[in-house]
């Protein structure tokens, strides 16, 4: 399995330019502005948030001149004249000259532009960011893909899946049309440091010799990552100011192929260059998770073994692979969802408080909590796999009827399992993890069941399971945005009957605008450098160390998954699993929509 | 779930919400007992038992401090087997039972309940009192067997009061059938007596009507003295010695004032006790009725969440406020004399504070939570004049009408020094509480009507955020708001942070509003405590030594106002309080939180 996955051919010898060293040493330099001094750049930082408007200026107004930076580098101002530049035709009316002293050009480039994601989230996310202002004045979109395609074709394309924002639609056509002129196209071959040469060519002509950052967006198969990477890091990358990539998962399919992966993009790029992209991290309610943890002082005493008696992440899709199975049967819902999502929401959730909000502090303590876990063994998990169901005369599809997908494949549409993070805080708390396809409902939650009250007073009113009266904090992170707390209180009346109510905070009644996607929130970051949400090489390492040795037992011992019709609640081995460890899924109690 | 549709009283219909099934076992009642003896009416023998042995059992675990609880059990109580009654304790639930219970029950030797309105002429009889007793009847919370009786000394027919208390007679908003039918047959109940509050004779007259309506059963009686305090003790003097029931209980119930300082206090209590036992003595505080009083204690200790949090260690300040948006409105007679200290403050905001800050009991009973709250006001410092601003409303002209001063009230003097407004810090000297400022706000002629509790918790220690939140952490704590009045709700005040790109922290409710989550009619308060006292539950009762401990802390300062005269400060009717407020607030390093909401 793994040889397919040789991400960096032979050429492990390839060496690196001049030029990428500088601009190595450079984006280090403009990272360590926001990382380092925390106490003055992350209060500039959460400012610039706020205001949503030129936070560049901002920023280099608030101590760190971004043209003084790279000034001192000697590498600003460089090679490219003005006279290199071919005027573009009306194009050039981009508005790039009236603010040429506003600040550094930004180039995104979204290497697979063809592709579903790029239409479907990486454009409308540029889009909405450009809408609202977050974008500095100088920016280009450029799409890369095999295709051929012209500026006005991807243009065309573009624009169906733009939309505005809800709460503000007043000239929407007039920035969508502002946006589109500033989408070009190039088309190449993702291996050829040729074309890629040609892409920078274009690029240069654009940024018009100003001080230019680029972040490429990678859209595309993972075999083809460190080709790609490798060309646009020799071929395409900036000489005056920062070099990014984003990545998408998946990033490799076991520990080994992860820790190559991860070797070749580092012959090419530094740690800090690669970002490597967890949506869920973006989401707002996974965001405000923290929030909720370190700024609310009721929740301070709860939050360990004390007083929490398990810890619930739940994920379900209400449809299969509908036809796309191709690439999710290699994968399976573990790796596609588990390792990496939910893992991630469960390291933020149990992580010890960090020193400070800085990226490099958070994915410290974050991989602390990866580190003191136990790997998954196989009786840790029930896996499952959707078969077909027929309901109001209408009939859903295997996993295996999709005709991407091998008749015999037992690959993993669902999966529950057990995980223990052996230190102070959590040890002994089952934190239970539970994802799949085809389910009745498509939600993701965050559940927290608390202790009982002992020596209860009102234990009469319960019955004999007191577990089934506790506290639980509920974070729903989609659909329908929501925080509540159900608490016990008493029915209003002359008896004394106990009742769970919820307090709760649903951010539709709260908040009238509308929530950012998460890949609005990730652009963003990864253009500002910051880094706290997005997954550090050795996170991923111990990501994949809890999970390779069941991944590879699982399929050494061809493990088959028990089945479940289509628009159900799962395989009852679910709740076997949580039986074992005296849990109760807390989303099929029938309390709950 | 059976238990509930069978025995509706306590517990009447199903929750919408109640569609969990699994946990369908939690909507049993803890009043269980009480409940079948309600339902079964005529239980009222099995019932008086049960409590009985519940406080006998206590007893005997070594409960000290109450003889006079053992020692008041009537007589016929005692011939019931123990183990019954045990049975009635212990059984929580089965609905099995209750019906038993109630075919058992439905026959001849069903004791009777007469209950007595004295002075059923006053406004709280014909607001209040007679509308709860509807209220209870329509929702089948009274024995099969009742009698209700007007007593007065204006001269009226049965068909007089039956007149006038139609008047004031409504039907739960949610079930409206049967309302009429209903309301004629509870007339049907009520009679009116005229006599004097201190007349023997005229009580023995009373005794004699009682007595045929009764027509030989077991009866139990209850009287509802709502009448003036000068006059307490006559009444209960010629109640007692000539309309006691025979053969079952008799228990007065008695409203505020209980005086008006320690000494009159005590004097009162001695007279009662002259005539009566302390457990046939029921001090009505209606504000201990409130449903989300009664749920404050089901929030603290059926709540994990709450538990580590209720301390100094977490919690700053707690504030009970009280406001009403009129004044005297011409009737400050009586008000003139009390003030609203005594109105408010050292009765209904004092009791609410006492059962918030109170240990947990060692159970639900009446005696085990009394006993803890007055270790929480025997643990308080008596109140000093400084951690005390008083306020009269002064007259206010707003959009062309002219609202008037409380010296304008024709019925109090023009120099009155009474407070209309009063704010307090008080503090209670105990391990868990030590230093934790508790205020008090209470007040007339205020811009808004409300009552509420509120939490205000310490703020992050090594806030990881408090870059965004300013200079003063303090603002942006989490905070608990327990709204008694208007629009019953709960919400905790959390930091989140506003939807969006950027990083701003907002302060939201994890809230629970009472209107949207519960469809039914809160019950009033009376009518809550009235069935308590039918059914001889005495939790929401004040015992005479929490009176004492009560009056302790008040009686000094009370003194002091009136020895140095002290003037209020002025504020316009319908404002939001005299400004001395805020500077109380602040020497205490609070800020009141109900400036802030709304």
């Amino acid at each position: 399995m793994a040889s397919q996955f040789g991400y960096c051919s032979s050429s492990s010898t390839t060496f690196t330019p001049s030029s990428f060293k500088n601009e190595t040493h450079l984006s280090s330099r403009f990272n360590i502005v926001p990382r380092k001094s925390h106490s003055s750049t992350s209060i500039s930082l959460i400012r610039l948030r706020i205001r949503p408007r030129k936070h560049f200026q901002l920023k280099s107004s608030s101590g760190h001149p971004l043209n003084a930076v790279s000034l001192q580098d000697g590498t600003a101002g460089v090679p490219l004249a003005k006279n290199d530049m071919e005027p573009q035709g009306k194009e050039e009316s981009l508005p790039f000259s009236q603010s040429e002293n506003v600040g550094p050009h930004l180039s995104i480039t979204i290497v697979g532009a063809s592709g579903d994601l790029a239409k479907k989230k990486i454009f409308p996310a540029l889009f909405a960011l450009y809408y609202e202002d977050w974008l500095p004045e100088n920016f280009i979109v450029f799409g890369y893909a095999r295709t051929k395609m012209t500026d006005e074709e991807l243009r065309n394309m573009i624009s169906r899946t733009l939309t505005c924002r809800i709460d503000q639609r007043e000239n929407c056509e007039d920035k969508m049309d502002r946006f589109l002129k500033r989408c070009f196209y190039h088309s190449g071959q993702y291996d050829s440091e040729e074309h890629f040469a040609e892409l920078n060519r274009k690029l240069q002509e654009k940024e018009a010799g100003k001080l230019s950052n680029r972040l490429f967006y990678l859209s595309i198969p993972p075999n083809i990552f460190v080709n790609v990477v490798k060309c646009a890091s020799l071929r395409a990358s900036s000489t005056s100011g920062w070099t990014r990539v984003i990545v998408e998962k998946p990033f490799g399919r076991d520990s080994e192929s992860s820790g190559e992966l991860t070797r070749c993009l580092k012959l090419y790029l530094t740690e800090d260059q690669i970002f490597r992209i967890d949506h869920y991290l973006g989401k707002e309610l996974v965001e405000n998770l923290s929030v909720l943890r370190f700024s609310n002082l009721v929740f301070e005493p709860l939050w360990s073994r004390n007083y929490i008696r398990n810890v619930q992440l739940i994920f379900s899709e209400d449809f299969g692979t509908e036809g796309r199975g191709g690439y999710f049967d290699n994968y399976g819902i573990i790796r596609d969802i588990m390792q990496n999502h939910l893992l991630q929401i469960l390291a933020l959730f149990a992580m010890e408080t960090p020193v400070s909000l800085d990226a490099e502090d958070i994915r410290n303590e974050k991989v602390k909590v990866l580190r003191s876990m136990r790997p998954l063994q196989l009786e840790d998990v029930a896996v499952g796999q959707y078969k077909g169901h027929s309901k109001g005369g209408k009939s859903y599809p295997a996993y295996t009827d999709d005709p991407t997908v091998p008749n015999n494949s037992l690959t993993p549409t669902f999966a529950a399992a057990a995980l223990f993070i052996n230190n102070a805080r959590w040890d002994g708390v089952p934190f239970l993890m539970k994802a799949g396809k085809a389910l009745h409902t498509k939600r993701a939650e965050i559940r927290v069941q608390f202790r009982h009250v002992p020596g209860n007073l009102y234990k009469r009113n319960f019955g004999t399971d007191l577990d089934k009266a506790t506290n639980d904090l509920v974070l729903r992170v989609q659909p329908d945005e929501a925080i509540y707390l159900k608490i016990n209180n008493k029915v209003p009346g002359l008896g004394m009957r106990l009742d769970r109510s919820d307090l709760n905070l649903l951010y539709r009644a709260r908040y009238s605008r509308e929530i950012p996607d998460a890949y609005e929130r990730l652009l963003l970051d990864a253009v500002e450098g910051e880094r706290r949400l997005f997954i550090r090489s050795d996170e991923l390492d111990a990501a994949w160390a809890l999970f390779t040795p069941l991944l590879k037992e699982l399929e050494q011992k061809k493990i088959v998954p028990e089945l479940y019709p289509y628009g159900s609640r799962g395989p009852v081995g679910a709740h076997y699993l949580a039986a074992k460890h005296n849990v109760r899924w807390g989303d099929l109690s029938g309390e709950d929509s | 779930m059976a238990t509930l549709s069978s025995t509706h009283c306590r517990s009447y219909s199903p929750l919408p919400s109640s569609s969990y099934a699994p946990s369908s076992s939690s909507y049993l009642c803890f009043k269980l007992g009480h409940r079948q003896r309600v339902s079964v009416s005529s239980g009222s023998k099995r019932f008086l038992q049960a409590k009985v042995s519940i406080q006998s059992h206590t007893n005997s675990g070594g409960r000290t401090h109450d003889g006079a609880v053992t020692t008041t059990v009537a007589p016929i109580e005692n011939d019931i087997p123990f183990k019954k009654l045990k049975d009635g304790l212990l059984s929580v639930s089965s609905s099995d039972e209750c019906k038993d219970a109630m075919t058992f029950d439905i026959n001849e030797n069903e004791p009777t309940v007469s209950i007595t309105v004295v002075g059923a002429s006053g406004d709280l009889a014909k607001k209040k009192i007679f509308p709860a007793l509807f209220a209870l009847y329509y929702e089948d919370c009274l024995p099969q067997q009742f009698t209700i009786y007007g007593y007065a000394r204006s001269k009226m027919t049965d068909a007089d009061l039956r007149n006038m208390v139609s008047k004031t007679l409504t039907c739960r908003i949610d079930k409206r059938e049967n309302c009429t039918e209903k309301m004629e047959q509870f007339l049907k109940k009520c009679f009116y007596h005229s006599g004097q509050y201190d007349s023997p004779e005229n009580f023995a007259e009373l005794d004699q009507k009682l007595k045929e309506h009764e027509g030989g059963r077991v009866s139990n009686r209850l009287f509802y003295l709502s009448i003036p305090p000068n006059i307490f003790i006559d009444s209960v003097r010629c109640a007692s010695l000539s309309a006691s029931s025979g053969n079952g209980w008799t228990r007065v119930i008695v409203e505020k004032p209980f005086g008006r300082d320690s000494e009159s206090s005590a004097a009162l209590t001695k007279a009662l006790k002259q005539y009566l036992e302390e457990d046939q003595i029921f001090r009505i505080d209606h504000y201990l009725g409130k449903e989300l009083v009664e749920n404050l204690s089901v929030l603290r200790f059926s709540n994990l969440i709450f538990e580590p949090l209720w301390s100094r260690q977490y919690i700053r300040n707690v504030q009970l406020i009280f406001s009403e948006d009129f004044g005297t409105e011409g009737r400050g007679g009586y008000f003139d004399n009390y003030g609203i200290i005594r109105d408010i403050m050292q009765n209904h905001l004092l009791q609410i504070l006492a059962l918030f800050a109170m240990e947990t009991p060692v159970s639900l009973d009446a005696e085990d939570i009394r006993n803890e709250k007055v270790k929480v006001l025997r643990s308080m410092r008596p109140l000093q004049l400084e951690n005390m601003v008083v306020g009269q409303y002064k007259s206010h002209t707003k959009g062309g009408v002219t609202y008037p001063a409380y010296t304008d009230d024709k019925t109090v003097p023009d120099d009155s020094l009474t407070p209309t407004f009063a704010a307090a810090a008080l503090f209670i000297d105990n391990a868990r509480w030590d230093g934790v400022p508790f205020l008090m706000k209470a007040g007339k002629a205020l811009h808004n009507k409300r009552a509420e509790i509120r939490v205000q918790f310490r703020h992050v220690p090594g806030n990881l955020y408090n870059q965004n939140f300013g200079t003063d952490l303090d603002r942006a704590t989490n905070e608990l708001v327990i709204r008694v009045q208007p629009d019953e709700a709960i919400y905790l005040k959390i930091n989140n942070k506003v939807p969006g790109l950027g990083m701003r922290l907002d302060r939201s409710n994890l809230n629970l509003h009472y209107a949207a989550r519960y469809s039914k009619e809160i019950p009033d308060a009376y009518e809550r405590l009235l069935l308590d006292a039918v059914e001889g539950e005495r939790r929401l009762f004040i015992r005479s030594d929490e009176l004492d401990a009560a009056w302790a802390l008040f009686t000094p300062l009370l003194k002091e106002l009136e020895e140095k005269k002290i003037i209020p400060e002025y504020y316009p009717y319908g404002s939001r309080g005299p400004v001395g407020a805020h500077y109380l607030a602040a020497k205490y390093n609070v800020r009141w939180g109900d400036g802030v909401d709304q």
